[in-house]
């Protein structure tokens, strides 16, 4: 009871982020590049909530259009990895065999490789916006999705009622998709989330380095840069509010992740 | 009306199934019998024609005249969809567990024979009904029911599919006993009234007992003994045979 508590208040912290950040055109009190010399440094105040950057910037506009690119970042990188993992998964877990082995062993070697020196290299030659971002993450996201699905798709293809569609002449891909797709989705979901998670904190670790997301697009990893220097001359809330957003989407994408890991809270009903 | 002669299989050249002969005569209940590993259920795809790729094959299974294992996958197909049903081991996963049981039950009876739905609604609901499953089981998800319903959702298919051939791999193994009894109860009852060719295929020598007609003893891929269940329970010949009714209960 106490754990359902707990996991509906991350839900509405999600949620609440997620609208705040998706309707940030509509909420934000400002422009997200609209300086104003007079008032650089302005600390939180009445006109400005959470203070405004070295260029004068509400830093409160700012959040929500950041948070805007961060998660179109996170989420455009995760539909592509989970497309790249479904099909690569699914075509190694159903053909099984040499191919399995084969693919199984790339994937191996792909994952040793940390993923983010992958990401420094393709950013070399593809610096450029916000997409080609989600591109270079989704590239380097899809290994563990596609392990899960395979495995899932070894299990499942094994399964009796598999094997009964295949007795009756079901075509191949009503199979893959009816049968096994479907049937792995709780496994695929799970992990989707726990990738969202991630492709935000390599977003956010990528920017603060100064090579992801260009200056001039606002998002949570960008702030966290021009906020190292601020801090030094005593403008905390510049680096406070973008750090509290992205530890607590990322803590509560986790939480919800690891609540529909356990197969028994899945269901909401009981 | 299936008559299995000279049946080997090898997989990866190793003989798995050796020169294995047993007929299942037409509206009898026929056992195949023998622990796990004999061969049994091999035997069951080879007659379905549904070996695994690299599996070797020899004989003839004779099916209305027709050697099954050398007819075209078409062929194949049209009489796994209408001519033989397949019951197996563990009906919980039996049904794809994220799809209601109203359109899997459909699959697996009125689809595969290719009749309409509001046909299948009629005839299914009498079926359900006759069985002691409420209608309400349509609208639920199979991890929502018990086994023995689950089971029992089978039975209701190859009831509605009417095959000529029913085939039960190791059906009550996921059972406890009052929902063995039922369920051989039911099998029992599609031969009677129906008149339904079954083969039934355990290593419980009690529901041989029970239900069969005609055994066939297997162990390690040869057919050991073949008879009527009395004459075999009567007087046993081979050496396994013997042992295996020796350790009944």
């Amino acid at each position: 009871m106490k754990s359902r508590k707990a996991l509906w208040f991350w839900y509405s912290l999600l949620g609440l982020i997620v609208f705040l950040t998706v309707f940030s055109s509509v909420l934000a009190p400002f422009g997200s590049n609209e300086m104003n010399m007079d008032e650089v440094y302005s600390a939180p105040s009445g006109d400005h909530w959470l203070g405004t950057d070295h260029l004068g910037r509400d830093v409160f506009t700012r959040l929500l259009e950041g948070g805007r690119v961060t998660l179109a970042v996170a989420g455009g990188s995760v539909i592509l990895s989970l497309i790249i993992g479904i099909v690569y998964g699914g075509i190694s877990g159903y053909l099984g065999g040499v191919i399995d082995t084969v693919m199984m062993r790339l994937l191996e070697a792909l994952i040793t490789i940390p993923s983010l020196v992958i990401i420094l290299a393709f950013q070399v030659f593809m610096q450029g916006g916000m997409w080609s971002m989600a591109l270079i993450i989704g590239l380097t996201g899809w290994l563990v999705t596609a392990r899960i699905v395979r495995s899932e798709f070894i299990r499942l293809k094994e399964a009796e009622f598999v094997k009964m569609a295949k007795m009756f002449g079901t075509p191949v891909w009503k199979i893959l998709w009816g049968h096994l797709l479907r049937n792995s989705v709780p496994a695929i979901f799970v992990i989707t989330l726990f990738n969202f998670a991630a492709a935000i904190f390599t977003e956010v670790s990528l920017s603060f380095l100064g090579i992801g997301i260009p200056p001039a697009i606002p998002s949570w990893g960008n702030m966290l840069y021009y906020a190292q220097n601020d801090i030094l001359i005593g403008a905390w809330w510049i680096a406070l509010f973008p750090g509290i957003m992205i530890f607590m989407t990322i803590l509560s994408i986790n939480f919800i992740g690891e609540a529909w890991k356990d197969p028994e809270r899945r269901r909401v009903n009981d | 009306m299936i008559s299995v002669s000279d049946l080997s299989i090898q997989i990866h050249d190793k003989p798995i199934i050796d020169h294995v002969e047993f007929t299942i005569p037409r509206s009898q209940i026929t056992s195949l019998i023998g622990e796990s590993g004999s061969g049994k259920s091999l035997t069951v795809s080879a007659m379905l024609g549904l070996l695994p790729a690299n599996a070797k094959v020899s004989g003839e299974v004779l099916y209305d005249g027709r050697n099954l294992l050398s007819e075209s996958d078409q062929v194949m197909e049209r009489i796994r969809k209408k001519d033989i049903f397949t019951i197996f081991q563990d009906a919980a996963n039996s049904f794809s567990p994220s799809v209601k049981m109203g359109s899997q039950l459909y699959a697996f009876s009125g689809g595969r024979v290719g009749d309409a739905k509001d046909v299948y609604h009629m005839k299914m609901h009498v079926i359900l009904e006759s069985l002691g499953l409420s209608l309400g089981i349509v609208e639920q998800y199979p991890f929502e029911l018990s086994g023995g319903m689950l089971q029992r959702c089978m039975i209701a298919c190859a009831f509605y599919v009417e095959p000529a051939l029913l085939i039960a791999d190791e059906p009550t193994s996921a059972l406890d006993m009052v929902l063995q009894k039922e369920f051989i109860e039911l099998v029992t009852s599609l031969n009677k009234e129906r008149g339904t060719t079954i083969l039934l295929i355990t290593h419980d020598l009690d529901i041989v007992a029970e239900a069969a007609h005609t055994m066939a003893v297997m162990q390690r891929g040869q057919v050991v003994e073949t008879g009527t269940v009395e004459a075999v329970f009567a007087q046993p010949v081979h050496a396994y045979t013997k042992r295996l009714l020796a350790s009944r209960f």
